[in-house]
């Protein structure tokens, strides 16, 4: 396949819950073995975007394919290509880490069973643990059994939805290592995130979605530069933090230099985007 | 070769299962209701009790065999895939795999047939023990089983249609438990006035009740045997549509 082919399109997608759309006419592609994420705030839709994607939630409008599938004619066909990572451990709490994979290898048909279960329990250091029934397991173990089920069928597409949330920092570092192994492998990774530095740290392209509309699509590197290159930061007299956006460090420094107050100056960062356009923090 | 699709539903509901099997609670809860109740009408209430076909207790014990398999039956699957589906969400990842909607209902519709057919044979073990007429004839064992796949069946319409398990314990005790009562199981519904009758003939334990205490298959007890097939048809379908259009 060309490397720009796309695997996923959304067109004016849009869902609603009780009068209020969490999805709200969002269009977008996604090509074949990138990192693409959907950053933004709680409550924003992603989750729902997630769960259209995935053929867990049936949209009100706007058309949806993921793998040359529609999801609401052909979802069977979705499901045979796609792994996902819901943002809740949704395992078998008084089963075993092994009875848990074997049920979700069967669902998906896969072969020689015993052999991938293993492979893949291995993976996510929880082999020796494989007779353990999963209510015993802590949250980072938890989280590394629902990647592994996640990757056992073999996915062309790995759906995350904040995959990090909750984990400590070494299990972070863990879990984004499998996911760009995942990537190297040949796979297209979408997921949804409130972590910056999981968006910067993991995507070739991020989508911020706010209130349910996606308000901007790119690299984060171009995503950065429409900001500008360096933030100038300080704490004003009225314990407000204020900031200056500036193209390059030699602006930074020259408006730095005009400020009294103790001043920080660093590289913009997506959350400087969210911020420009939407007025918001992100977390 | 693979499994079918209904295979790991069923598995997942077994593996379950063996777990609570081993748990002094779980046959304590399956036999208690029976019990309590073969005591309290059959050795108590019921030692002054003369109906027309003989024994008293030869006559309630298929009806507690009924009560019994459609409890269990019921209650384990709504209650399983109500809890799955809102507090643990692992119903999701049934949705979500490459597996037809008729196959789930399949596997949850065996797994609760395996559950209401050994909480019944508790039932039929201790009926054995306790009436010399009590014996199992062909209708006996097709009218069980068939309880069993109907009130599965039911038990996954529940599950997935009510929003909490509170409601799902609503839906017990406003239609389940009623029908325990009101069936045939405690008392033969000849001798009830028409307009009763016509009420308690619509529901389905009732044709249980009929099909179950016959020693051969005869014209009432095809009749009934039709209702018990027509209904399972009925919640089968129901059941495999509502996974299909499953939502969220």
């Amino acid at each position: 396949m060309p490397p720009d082919e796309t695997i996923i399109a959304l067109r004016d997608l849009t869902k609603t819950y009780d009068g209020v759309r969490a999805v709200d006419g969002v269009t977008l592609s996604i090509k074949k073995g990138e990192i693409f994420g959907l950053l933004g705030p709680n409550g924003a839709g992603k989750t729902t975007t997630i769960k259209i994607m995935t053929t867990l939630s049936r949209p009100d409008g706007g058309v949806c394919t993921v793998g040359g599938f529609d999801v609401t004619k052909e979802p069977r066909g979705v499901r045979g290509i796609i792994g996902v990572v819901p943002q809740e451990n949704n395992l078998e709490p008084e089963l075993t880490a092994y009875e848990n994979l074997l049920i979700y290898g069967l669902l998906h048909k896969v072969t020689p069973l015993g052999e991938t279960v293993r492979g893949h329990l291995e993976m996510v250091d929880l082999w020796e643990r494989r007779d353990q029934v999963v209510s015993q397991f802590s949250g980072g173990m938890k989280r590394r059994l629902v990647l592994a089920r996640a990757l056992l069928a073999d996915p062309a597409i790995l759906f995350l939805d904040e995959p990090s949330t909750g984990l400590d920092p070494q299990i972070r570092r863990h879990l984004w290592d499998i996911v760009r192994k995942t990537q190297k492998e040949g796979r297209t990774v979408i997921l949804t995130t409130h972590y910056i530095e999981e968006a910067e740290a993991l995507c070739d392209r991020v989508g911020i979605i706010s209130h349910g509309r996606l308000i901007a699509l790119d690299t984060p590197g171009c995503l950065k530069d429409t900001v500008g290159g360096y933030v100038v930061e300080y704490i004003d007299a009225e314990g407000r933090l204020v900031q200056h956006l500036c193209r390059d460090r030699a602006e930074a420094h020259e408006i730095a230099g005009g400020i009294r107050e103790n001043v920080t100056i660093r590289k913009t960062n997506l959350e400087d985007v969210f911020i420009k356009l939407t007025g918001e923090r992100i977390e | 070769m693979t499994a079918p699709g209904w295979y790991p539903v069923f598995l997942r509901e077994m593996l379950h299962f063996r777990r609570k099997f081993f748990k002094l609670g779980y046959l304590f809860s399956a036999m208690v209701a029976p019990l309590i109740y073969l005591a309290a009408f059959g050795f108590g209430l019921g030692r002054s009790v003369h109906i027309d076909r003989g024994d008293y207790l030869a006559f309630l014990l298929p009806g507690l065999v009924a009560m019994s398999s459609m409890y269990n039956s019921y209650n384990w699957i709504a209650s399983s895939l109500n809890i799955n589906r809102l507090y643990f969400r692992t119903f999701q990842i049934y949705v979500q795999a490459p597996v037809s909607p008729a196959s789930v209902m399949v596997g949850e519709v065996l797994a609760g047939m395996a559950k209401g057919f050994f909480a019944s044979l508790l039932v039929i073990a201790v009926g054995f023990f306790s009436s010399p007429d009590f014996a199992l004839g062909a209708p006996f064992v097709v009218a069980l089983l068939m309880n069993c796949l109907l009130f599965s069946g039911l038990g996954v319409i529940v599950g997935m249609g009510t929003k909490s398990h509170e409601e799902t314990a609503t839906y017990s005790n406003l239609f389940i438990m009623p029908m325990a009562f009101f069936s045939g199981t405690f008392f033969p519904l000849e001798k009830l006035p028409m307009a009763v009758k016509a009420v308690i003939y619509v529901l389905p334990l009732t044709h249980t009740g009929i099909l179950i205490r016959k020693q051969a298959f005869d014209g009432e007890g095809l009749w009934s045997l039709g209702v018990l097939v027509l209904y399972s048809l009925v919640f089968l379908l129901w059941g495999s549509r509502m996974i299909a259009r499953y939502s969220e």
